[in-house]
């Protein structure tokens, strides 16, 4: 019983990490068509600025990844894809890769690519009692941050102006544009947000992790990437859910696997994906107006 | 059924028009994709108030036109103004607040979106404190979509959709409403209907620019018709004069000539 | 307005009428530069022409990945797998049984004793990339373009979890060693040619055509009976196969495999030649490649280091791939095209009809699909 408890705990805060990359993802690629591969690059910015000031107090450090992430967000925005307007997707996703990889290897050539250590928050390391069950404080600090900002993120979307002109972004940008929606502003403010949630990945991950690396981000974002897929593309409940199972199915695989074939589990979990988008080829939730866009 | 069009005629959001200029005037308009060019050179004026009716086979650069106008597709060559002022220096998203509303073929709601939130959205470009009640009237006028105001848009009908496209357009508080193919896919008592509001909104001074395969339906709404084929006016002149016209047939399917010269 | 494409593929230019004289033109053209480049590397000094060597080698792997991408014009990230297949096969098979012995002791008999000549070893190679690419491909090429890149991701994440874990075949995350190192200038020039025959003779082919059709608008491809995803799947199958080759070739060259190598970094690369010398003809994959082998080497140089007087002025380490990243957007921002703008290289010609892109003004944005 206590197993079962810690590993759907477990499960549950691993797929809400995953569920928070995915849904910063999919902000992005529903508003505007694009895979921001650089959402790792936030990730690792903000990882940096927790570097920086961890030593002095906690919430500074937060602060000044909010910072980072949100700034490297709109600088990326601003440098790589505003010139990009109107381009096709694959442009777009070409950008991103190359965006990516710009800023990953000048971090490489100021900080070099080894891993630093960072104590950030090691109070979080310690475990609580909750109805005579042993739980790391971290999860279920990760479980509730996690649901506060998908739901911060779902009403932000549902109750404000900007949110909804987002939505509308989202399914038809040209008719969004028509009907004199700023898409400059509305995508600004959709790399804020998503900003915003790579920095609360950081903060999680590296509480975690005890480490900042100049690919910090790396493989979180690719593993949400496939989230995203799967969920559906364009759809932002389709990110979010998408995201959140991959990264449940890694930690249940964890679990069930046998010993000699848990090294193997992030190829069980594709394979399983392939087999999935064989028999739904739009992803588990398609986003409405995908189909005839293509 | 009518749309509150007393809301057309002040207009807070948009700016002043221009004095003694046409509503919209296009000059040798040129529109290419790539190595098609869809327009070859289109002269337009549409004046306050009025309503031109463009009628012409599928393909023949109707939608094009619109589009130019719309600042959606910029042109090649010639050129647009609104109210006097060139189009071609204006951001998509600020030709609605110059007064220029579409309601584009296909119709293009927000299908994921409710219809409150659609004609929410229509609204945009205000900032004035009677959207509200202007989106209430809409829900007046149409019973049906006030039922569904919080359903997704794209469980209504197509004739639903076809008049929440147009409220939506409405809800800017346009000078010029332009419509393409409001009639396309549509039952003919759902025309019918369609049509009605489209007279009641012309009634109350807002000019109108119609795009239509189907001529005769258009005709009856329009001061003046253009046929247009392969990218070109072939006919101009009044509804009258052009359905009348002997080689109406003809100049539908792309012989140059003006009724306006030829004697009726 | 529902299907606008953001913006309208203008369709490459072809000269109207050509002989076969003409067809010909890039691959004897791509062909005798090859030739002309191997040979003046062979008068080069042995380090700069092991460096030319290995840019030989990722021509390969660029025309690999030019095969699927320029054709069907779905990114991949996953072709850098294939190379990793390739070479692990080829290795198994060619190594020494004494070498298997000591670093894979527990291979099963057969191919702990197999040791087959080189060629058969790098045909098996190419062959089990291809066998790869076929089973993975089948459920990704029905997805949608952008759905289908990211999904390639996963093909290379597999390979690289798979390849890096099973210990008893590949010696897990340790380097294999012992590899018969056979390639040099030119048997890499050698295969170089060989990739650029196979990609002309695909991109010519019926196979090639329609793909490249249903790359310039997936809709109405699909609707005039062109069955998109079989043409993908035959462009990704050769694709992996090339790709396979140049791992064989790699390992070959190395005398080393190592699964790492067969990561992000060689996929950035790659892909990077690819976009910078245009992703949308053979002669902007056969250029990319060579020019951005020249230009690393400029870079490694410039990392080295020069000695003026008695300072030593070094750039940063990590400044090659820093402008390598940044090339690569310019490119895409400035340049989408790439180097060779889309174009296969022809005979130089005198009266050379004006292209129509250059006629034609800025690219419209359409509002719907079927306008004239």
């Amino acid at each position: 019983m206590e197993t079962a408890v810690q590993t759907l705990v477990d499960v549950v805060s691993v797929g809400g990490l995953y569920a928070l990359t995915a849904l910063g993802i999919g902000l992005i690629f529903g508003v505007m068509r694009l895979i921001n591969f650089a959402h790792s690059q936030l990730i690792m910015a903000a990882g940096y600025a927790i570097l920086l000031f961890f030593t002095q107090s906690a919430a500074l450090a937060i602060l000044a990844a909010l910072v980072a992430a949100v700034l490297l967000a709109l600088l990326t925005e601003r440098a790589a894809f505003l010139p990009l307007r109107g381009a096709d997707p694959a442009t777009l996703l070409i950008a991103s890769f190359a965006a990516s990889f710009f800023i990953e290897k000048l971090m490489v050539m100021f900080v070099g690519s080894r891993p630093k250590g960072v104590d950030f928050l090691p109070f979080l390391a310690g475990q609580v009692e909750i109805a005579g069950v042993r739980l790391q404080l971290l999860q279920i600090v990760t479980i509730v941050v996690s649901l506060i900002l998908l739901s911060a993120t779902t009403s932000f979307l549902k109750t404000t102006r900007l949110g909804l002109e987002m939505r509308a972004a989202a399914e038809n940008f040209r008719m969004a544009e028509v009907l004199g929606i700023r898409a400059n502003r509305v995508i600004a403010a959709a790399f804020a947000i998503s900003g915003v949630l790579a920095a609360a990945v950081a903060c999680l991950f590296v509480a975690q992790t005890g480490l900042v690396q100049p690919r910090m981000g790396l493989q979180l974002v690719i593993i949400a990437f496939v989230g995203t897929v799967i969920g559906g593309l364009g759809s932002l409940p389709g990110a979010a859910f998408g995201g959140f199972l991959v990264g449940a199915a890694t930690i249940l695989l964890q679990a069930l696997l046998p010993e000699e074939l848990r090294v193997f589990r992030e190829a069980f979990l594709f394979v399983a994906v392939a087999v999935v988008l064989l028999f739904r080829p739009q992803g588990l939730i398609p986003a409405r107006g995908m189909k005839e866009r293509i | 059924m009518t749309l509150q069009p007393s809301l057309t005629l002040r207009s807070p959001e948009t700016a002043p028009l221009g004095q003694g200029y046409p509503l919209v005037a296009v000059r040798s308009l040129v529109i290419r994709y790539g190595s098609i060019t869809a327009l070859h050179g289109v002269d337009l004026e549409v004046n306050a108030g009025e309503a031109v009716a463009i009628v012409g086979p599928n393909g023949a650069g109707k939608t094009s036109l619109l589009s130019a106008i719309a600042g959606i597709v910029r042109p090649a060559d010639g050129s647009i103004a609104i109210g006097g002022e060139p189009l071609a220096g204006i951001a998509l998203p600020d030709v609605v607040r110059r007064g220029v509303a579409l309601v584009p073929e296909g119709r293009n709601i927000f299908g994921s979106l409710t219809v409150l939130e659609n004609l929410r959205l229509g609204a945009t470009v205000r900032s004035d404190g009677a959207v509200g009640s202007d989106i209430e009237e809409v829900f007046a006028s149409f019973p049906i979509l006030g039922q569904r105001r919080n359903q997704p848009a794209g469980q209504l009908s197509g004739g639903e959709q076809q008049m929440l496209a147009i409220a939506r357009a409405m809800l800017s508080r346009p000078r010029l409403l332009m419509l393409d193919e409001p009639s396309l896919g549509l039952a003919p008592a759902i025309v019918d209907r369609v049509y009605e509001l489209l007279q009641s909104i012309r009634a109350r001074g807002v000019a109108m620019l119609v795009v239509e395969q189907n001529a005769a339906r258009a005709f009856a709404l329009a001061d003046r018709a253009c046929v247009m084929s392969h990218g070109a006016f072939t006919l101009t002149g009044t509804p009258d004069e052009i359905a009348r016209h002997e080689r109406f047939d003809a100049a539908y399917f792309g012989v140059a000539m003006s009724a306006e010269r030829s004697p009726t | 307005m529902a299907a606008i494409p953001s913006s309208t593929p203008v369709p490459e230019a072809r000269p109207a009428a050509r002989g076969w004289a003409g067809r010909l033109a890039p691959l004897v053209i791509l062909v005798v530069v090859l030739l002309v480049l191997a040979g003046v590397a062979e008068l080069a000094p042995t380090v700069v022409q092991r460096r030319l060597t290995q840019g030989l080698i990722n021509l390969v792997a660029v025309v690999g990945l030019y095969i699927f991408v320029g054709n069907s014009g779905v990114l991949s990230f996953g072709n850098v797998a294939f190379m990793a297949i390739g070479a692990y096969v080829s290795a198994l098979l060619t190594m020494p049984a004494a070498a298997k012995g000591v670093f894979l002791p527990d291979l099963p008999a057969f191919l702990g004793q197999a040791e087959w000549p080189a060629t058969a070893g790098a045909l098996a190679g190419g062959a089990a990339a291809a066998l790869v690419g076929a089973v993975a491909g089948f459920p990704l090429m029905r997805l949608s373009g952008i759905s289908a890149s990211i999904a390639t991701f996963a093909i290379l994440v597999v390979a690289y979890v798979v390849l890096g874990n099973w210990t008893s075949m590949t010696g897990g995350q340790n380097s294999l060693m012992g590899l018969p190192i056979y390639v040099g200038l030119w048997t890499a020039a050698a295969w170089a040619i060989v990739a650029v025959v196979i990609a002309f003779l695909h991109q010519e082919s019926r196979s090639g055509l329609l793909l490249r059709a249903s790359r310039e608008d997936e809709a109405a491809a699909a609707a005039c009976g062109v069955h998109m995803v079989r043409h993908r799947l035959i462009a990704f199958i050769i694709s992996a196969f090339i790709s396979g080759i140049s791992g064989v070739l790699l390992g070959h060259f190395l005398g080393t495999v190592r699964v790492e190598t067969f990561y992000l970094d060689l996929t950035f690369l790659i892909l990077a030649m690819l976009v910078i010398g245009g992703m949308r003809s053979l002669t902007g994959a056969v250029t990319g490649a060579i020019v951005i082998t020249l230009l690393t080497e400029l870079l490694r140089q410039a990392e080295v280091g020069v000695t003026v007087g008695t300072t030593k002025l070094a750039a940063p380490g990590g400044l090659g791939d820093a402008v390598l990243a940044l090339l690569m957007l310019l490119i895409i921002l400035f340049r989408p095209k790439g180097i060779a703008g889309g174009r296969e290289i022809g005979w130089p010609s005198p009266r050379r009809p004006v292209s129509p892109q250059k006629l034609s003004p800025q690219t419209a944005t359409r509002i719907e699909e079927t306008q004239p």
